[in-house]
């Protein structure tokens, strides 16, 4: 309990840090909103009525606490390019990220586990080997070209679902998660086939252990061994991988939402950068950096489940 | 009740078998205690891992086990494993490493049971509960609720036997348990081993290094080098007439308390620790300041010139910290380490770790001398081909790399290179605690030979009272951090 309030002080503070790194960064880069909302034809007036608008002209810590405190109510300001509430554009473009995040972490949990389990098992074994070449060939795709392959094959040729031809979940709930399966399934596949490998390896360094042996000489099965002594300690490795891929999902593929013309986080930070909606790109990135630390804070408290020889040590 | 006959094992290597186990045939008879003693490489692990069917799985067997006239090697897998933890059990050297990290230890003693019988829950706690009783561990039920990490080596090692004990098995097969414990858990454990043998009529097959330690152990010692078993015989027989010229070297190397002169008090000091306190930063930290806690208290000692000072203790009582706070490499310390001859030097457990692969012996010893820029390139090659020799070595071991050494040679260079620089206080921590029994006895005969000539003083860390009782003339016995005088002549068996 004392070590899950310390864990929480840390979160917050490292984000009090990150959200000053955020803030200054985008006063610190070239190139003034002003500027590219208006246009380069603008006069020095209208510029500086729009800098007052914008609040643009407020010392800099009166603007970053405004801008906190603004956050913290839920008012993540006005977007400087499309002038509304920046918590408006967020809101229709979440639930896609979500989903999408949500069902590739299914995925992933669903098939790195029994087939890194199955690989590990018959790795000296010939199919162990031919399992080998499949995965790394897998491992080395990219997500986007993946991602073309299904569409081609999935969408174009077998017609399982339209490509590019979006549903929105307000539309059709199961239309909306049909859709987000291929997507998933190209986020997901080449992660998957570097846990897999991860855990084979997890497993097999696990076997050369005292343990193990102990394990066999009371008179276990290989399976019984495999599921009941080493599968756990094998895991505490993957876990840290596991937990900074989930990260990495939960910030929204840009690659992937274009292919399947997605309209998600990713999409719009994008937007938003080349527009130097600041506003918008700032509440991204600050959802990315608390993205990261909680499941990294979840990550720490998962090892503790799993390695009672860390709970004793805090 | 087993037989063991005409064993062979080996295992192919490119093109050639090498060869671990050749022909060998013994019994072990119902409640008798059988010792395989040998060195590294004697194949005694590789028998009892064939008896047990653990080896692996590129090992080639042949011969016959027998229990109850049936032929081992002949089962199935799944045969094999109906016997495995049932008739045939098991403990192993390292009760850390060998129990699982991440299981209670409730769970893991019942686990042989779940596998073998059909007791219900209850039933099976029942077992686990007396059998750790039986192994000496009171309070069965929290124990069973411990992780193997809240439990002392000594305490895992009576969870071992006890989970080895479980299914009421006709053998147990238990290799070096004792290697890895400290010396008065040792005997704490071979007591329980007896017990356990004389209460439940359990055979046991007891795999050592340590003659010493099978002496008013066991029934029968058969005594194994390179594959083959030398001699066989009852415990006097061996020890008191001995047939192989093997077991008389075996019997030689065990180290023997010796009656040396005193050591008069006016002899110059050569090191003086007063009050000295040793901390260490926590490890938990707090949000902005450190906090240390203590790990020695109020060390005072000396060593003078020409004497050998012991420090024996068990793992974990603060004897390397010692060392390396004389070294100087603790900064946080309160207290005074005067020193009165150059600076100290350390011989280690293992030098392997501390000698550079990449280099060759000659260049290795030959560093230190290069920093102190004192001798021509001339100089230096003959100061090392002297320290070779003195150590033992030829001087074409100079062109070796340390991977071409074995052990004890390369603690021979350790030795060297401690003693380059003319350092005249050695401190050596466990110098001869990786090595086999025989190469152990020459290594002490050196450092005892090295400190006649060059006047040395020792601080001589080991966890071994043999060998401590053999090398010193002063012995101190470290508990928790704090340092107590054992008396001259005095009985280390009782500290």
């Amino acid at each position: 309990m004392k070590f899950m309030i310390k864990k929480i002080i840390t979160l917050v503070i490292t984000l009090f840090f990150i959200s000053i790194a955020a803030f200054l960064a985008f006063q610190i880069i070239p190139g003034d909103p002003v500027l590219s909302l208006l246009g380069m034809e603008a006069t020095e007036g209208q510029i500086e009525a729009m800098r007052e608008q914008l609040g643009l002209n407020e010392p800099l810590l009166i603007r970053y606490g405004n801008w906190v405190l603004g956050l913290l109510k839920g008012d993540f300001g006005l977007s400087y390019h499309y002038q509304i509430p920046v918590a408006n554009l967020l809101k229709d473009k979440f639930p896609v990220t979500f989903a999408l995040a949500g069902l590739t972490i299914l995925f992933m949990f669903l098939s790195a586990f029994p087939l890194g389990l199955f690989y590990a098992r018959f790795a000296e074994k010939k199919i162990g080997r031919v399992f080998q070449i499949i995965n790394q060939t897998i491992m080395a795709i990219p997500s986007f070209f993946l991602g073309i392959i299904i569409t081609l094959i999935f969408g174009l040729l077998l017609k399982w679902f339209t490509p590019g031809k979006y549903i929105s979940y307000t539309e059709s709930l199961t239309g909306f998660f049909g859709y987000l399966i291929a997507p998933a399934a190209a986020i997901a596949i080449p992660k998957t086939a570097m846990i897999v490998k991860f855990l084979q390896n997890s497993v097999l360094a696990q076997r050369q252990n005292d343990y193990v042996r102990t394990a066999f000489s009371k008179g276990n099965t290989e399976n019984r061994v495999l599921y009941v002594h080493i599968l756990k300690n094998a895991c505490i490795p993957v876990v840290t991988i596991l937990g900074m891929m989930i990260a990495e999902i939960m910030a929204g593929s840009i690659v992937v939402e274009q292919v399947f013309g997605l309209p998600g986080l990713g999409r719009l930070l994008v937007a938003s950068i080349e527009a130097r909606d600041y506003p918008v790109v700032q509440v991204i990135v600050i959802y990315i950096a608390a993205t990261v630390v909680i499941v990294n804070g979840i990550v720490d408290i998962l090892y503790r489940f799993l390695d009672p020889r860390i709970r004793v040590e805090a | 009740m087993l037989e063991v006959k005409h064993l062979s094992i080996s295992f192919p290597e490119k093109e050639r078998e090498n060869k671990v186990v050749l022909d060998s045939s013994f019994t072990i008879e119902k409640g008798e205690i059988l010792a395989i003693i040998g060195e590294s490489g004697s194949g005694k692990s590789m028998t009892a891992l064939s008896i047990i069917g653990l080896l692996p799985k590129d090992a080639r067997v042949s011969g016959e086990v027998l229990l109850e006239n049936r032929n081992l090697l002949d089962l199935s897998e799944s045969e094999r494993r109906d016997i495995r933890g049932k008739k045939i059990s098991m403990i192993f050297q390292e009760p850390m490493t060998s129990l699982n990290p991440v299981m209670k230890i409730g769970k893991q003693l019942e686990e042989p049971l779940l596998l073998h019988t059909n007791l219900s829950k209850e039933e099976r706690r029942q077992i686990v509960y007396q059998k750790l009783e039986q192994a000496g561990l009171k309070d069965a039920e929290k124990i069973c609720s411990y992780y193997p990490h809240q439990l002392s080596g000594g305490m895992r090692q009576r969870a071992m036997i006890a989970m080895a004990l479980v299914c009421q098995p006709e053998l147990m097969i238990a290799d070096e348990p004792t290697t890895a414990l400290d010396v008065i858990v040792q005997e704490q454990i071979l007591k329980v081993l007896k017990k356990i043998n004389q209460e439940e009529k359990t055979s046991i097959l007891f795999i050592s290094h340590n003659l010493k330690v099978v002496k008013d152990f066991c029934d029968r010692i058969l005594v194994m080098q390179d594959g083959k078993i030398v001699e066989e015989g009852t415990p006097e027989q061996i020890f008191y007439a001995p047939k192989h010229s093997y077991t008389q070297k075996l019997l030689d190397s065990i180290p023997k308390r010796v009656k040396r002169p005193e050591i008069h008090l006016n002899t110059p000091k050569v090191l003086e620790i007063e009050h000295l306190n040793v901390f260490y930063p926590d490890e938990k930290q707090g949000l902005l300041k450190r906090k240390k806690h203590q790990v020695l208290y109020d060390i005072s000692f000396d060593i003078r010139e020409g004497e050998v000072v012991g420090l024996i203790g068990g793992s974990g009582c603060g004897k390397s910290t010692l060392s390396k706070a004389i070294l100087g490499l603790l900064p946080w310390k309160e207290g005074e380490i005067k020193h009165y001859t150059d600076f100290p030097q350390m011989v280690f457990q293992d030098p392997y770790g501390s000698l550079n692969p990449a280099k060759k012996i000659g260049w290795i010893l030959e560093e230190p001398l290069k920093i102190q820029k004192k001798f021509t390139k001339e100089e230096r090659k003959q100061k090392v081909i002297m320290m070779l020799e003195k150590v033992g070595l030829e001087e074409k071991y100079r062109r070796r790399y340390p991977r071409e050494l074995s052990g004890g040679q390369r603690q021979r260079v350790g030795i060297a290179l401690s003693l380059i620089l003319g350092s005249r206080f050695i401190i050596a921590d466990e110098p001869v605690s990786a090595l086999d029994v025989t190469v152990q006895a020459q290594i002490l005969k050196l450092l005892l030979q090295l400190k006649e000539e060059f006047q040395l003083s020792y601080l001589f860390i080991s966890h071994d009272m043999d060998v401590i009782a053999q090398m010193c003339d002063r012995v101190f016995q470290m508990k928790e951090g704090r340092l107590y005088p054992v008396e001259s002549g005095g009985n280390y068996g009782k500290l």
